[in-house]
């Protein structure tokens, strides 16, 4: 077995199987639920229409993968230096690439899971509409790049600072910095500085696909630049990860 | 196995390397010695490839770390101190996914032989969250010993464990070393630990090394004066005194005396010509071992930072 699988193993199995992991599955339920609720009660009253419902959960469970990546990434190596677990794997002949990817690969398996369990909810809430299938398949083409991204981020803040806190607190911020279009509303989006933000922010790119296919019903080739968006991002976060990694703090 | 000569490293602007040399043949055991921050754990990362060195030459199994360092690793057993576990892995299958990491194939069943070795034959099956310090200690034996090594580096190996675990442990590594002809580079406080297995030491200090050789040539070289405490059963005649032996001082039964290094014989010599002259010894202890003596002379502050090689 190459060691990037025996690496993914590894952190697979520690997600699914320890309570931390079981934990998460049950509050992002619960969040789920909840937002559910809320939305089939607005889409009765006619408050919200069936797209806008099914863009808003798409939002939240996009939302939700960013957020688990970042603490997984942020574990990845500094947890493990701190629970002395990281000097036995450099001291493997593990490769740089092969530790990242086994690591990433365990992000993957998380990323899967919330969108296996998201979609009951995303079908409760948007069966009715005629978007449910191009919101599934534009989350999971966009949204794994951005979630791998600031998987590779919070890893490469990790590595390099060796702190669980300090990553943590840089990569959240960053992700609550990226998210903010969800927050700022349609009316400063439309300014120069939102579209300057919207332009070169991941996540805004993903929520703006999202917006053009759930809402407006847009093809494919229109989505290109935001694809070329969140590949670039992922990219980047990539180059990050490898460089902090090949020189991780781990003493 | 391992050849280091002048080695420098310099980490965050700070140079930690000053000069290490280092030199362990197949079948050597290598106790690397020095206090705490001395560069001992830094020069094993540099020996992996772990960490860049600035200058000086470094070789293990022949191979350049900072170039092969996944082909040295895979040749490579390694027991870092205070290394941690997957606590909710039974040893077992901790073993077998680490081994994994180095090609190995073996089964649960494959690996019980090895944890029968370090002693934990009985507890394969158990998570490891539930062990004890001193069977982590073992277990993190079993991990270095695991991808059959040509090479072993063992960080603090026997911390935390009873004496019978200790003598274990030695007892593994002495056989680990006769049989397959490997090296062992041990970094280890405990000078017993040095004094039972070691053949070659190496004394570090501040980043260089101060003394470097054969452990029987260095402590021949040594020459100093000998200490011990003898519990008498009355009180001797003390001015009547054989040559090489002086007296020091005593409290109750017990005597301090101080042997001269070259005595004709040894010290059991001179113990028996005390008991000629009346000196009923019960009791005979060491006050501090040569080992011990060469290694506070050698690291004492103001001790000359020439390097007093003896290869």
């Amino acid at each position: 077995m190459k060691t990037h699988w025996t690496i993914a193993y590894k952190e697979s199995a520690q997600m699914l199987r320890s309570q931390r992991g079981l934990l998460w599955v049950l509050a992002f339920s619960g969040l789920l639920s909840a937002f559910s609720l809320l939305l089939v009660s607005n889409t009765e009253l006619s408050l919200l229409d069936n797209a806008q419902v099914v863009y808003m959960m798409s939002g939240t469970v996009l939302a939700s993968g960013a957020l688990l990546a970042a603490i997984l990434g942020s574990d990845a190596y500094a947890g493990e230096k701190e629970r002395g677990t990281l000097v036995p794997l450099l001291c493997a002949p593990v490769s740089v690439n092969a530790l990242l990817t086994g690591k990433a690969l365990g992000m993957l398996t998380a990323w899967g899971v919330m969108f296996a369990v998201a979609t009951p909810y995303l079908w409760a809430v948007g069966a009715s509409g005629q978007n449910l299938g191009a919101a599934l398949f534009y989350l999971a083409l966009f949204g794994t790049p951005v979630v791998l991204g600031f998987g590779y981020l919070a890893m490469a803040v990790s590595a390099r600072t060796g702190s669980v806190l300090a990553s943590l607190l840089s990569t959240v911020t960053l992700l609550m910095l990226a998210a903010s279009p969800l927050l700022i509303g349609p009316g400063l989006r439309g300014t120069a500085i939102g579209r300057a933000l919207d332009a070169v922010n991941p996540f805004a790119g993903a929520l703006n696909t999202l917006d053009s296919v759930i809402i407006d019903s847009e093809p494919f080739s229109a989505q290109f630049a935001r694809l070329l968006l969140v590949v670039v991002w992922l990219g980047l976060c990539l180059l990050a990860a490898r460089r902090s990694a090949a020189h991780p703090n781990f003493q | 196995m391992i050849s280091i000569e002048n080695l420098h490293l310099t980490i965050e602007g700070k140079e930690i390397l000053k000069g290490i040399d280092l030199h362990l043949q197949p079948g050597d055991i290598y106790g690397l010695l020095g206090p705490n921050g001395a560069g001992k754990s830094t020069t094993i990362f540099a020996l992996l490839g772990l960490r860049a060195h600035g200058s000086g030459r470094i070789s293990v199994l022949g191979r350049d770390p900072g170039e092969h360092a996944a082909a040295i690793r895979s040749s490579v057993g390694v027991m870092p101190e205070n290394a941690g576990f997957y606590e909710w892995m039974t040893a077992l299958a901790y073993l077998r996914w680490y081994g994994r990491l180095y090609g190995e194939t073996q089964s649960q069943r494959d690996l019980l032989p090895l944890l029968e070795k370090v002693g934990l034959g009985t507890q394969g099956h158990r998570p490891i969250g539930t062990y004890s310090r001193g069977m982590k200690q073992r277990l993190s034996v079993a991990r270095a010993l695991m991808p059959h090594p040509s090479l072993l580096i063992l960080d603090e190996p026997t911390n935390g464990l009873d004496p019978k675990g200790r003598r274990e442990i030695h007892d593994l590594l002495l056989e680990f070393a006769a049989e397959r002809n490997a090296g062992v580079l041990l970094c280890t406080h405990l000078l017993d630990d040095v004094d039972r297995l070691c053949n070659r030491i190496g004394i570090i200090d501040r980043g260089r090394t101060r003394l470097e050789g054969r452990l029987g040539d260095l402590l021949a070289e040594q020459e100093t004066d000998k200490r011990y405490r003898l519990h008498l059963e009355a009180e001797p005649d003390t001015a009547n005194l054989p040559a090489g032996i002086s007296l020091l001082a005593h409290e109750g039964d017990w005597w301090r005396v101080q042997i001269q290094f070259e005595i004709p014989g040894g010290p059991s010599t001179l113990w028996g010509e005390l008991w000629r002259r009346g000196w009923r010894i019960l009791e005979i202890r060491s006050e501090a071992s040569s080992l011990e003596e060469l290694y506070l002379t050698i690291t004492a502050p103001g001790h000359s930072h020439v390097q007093e090689a003896a290869i």
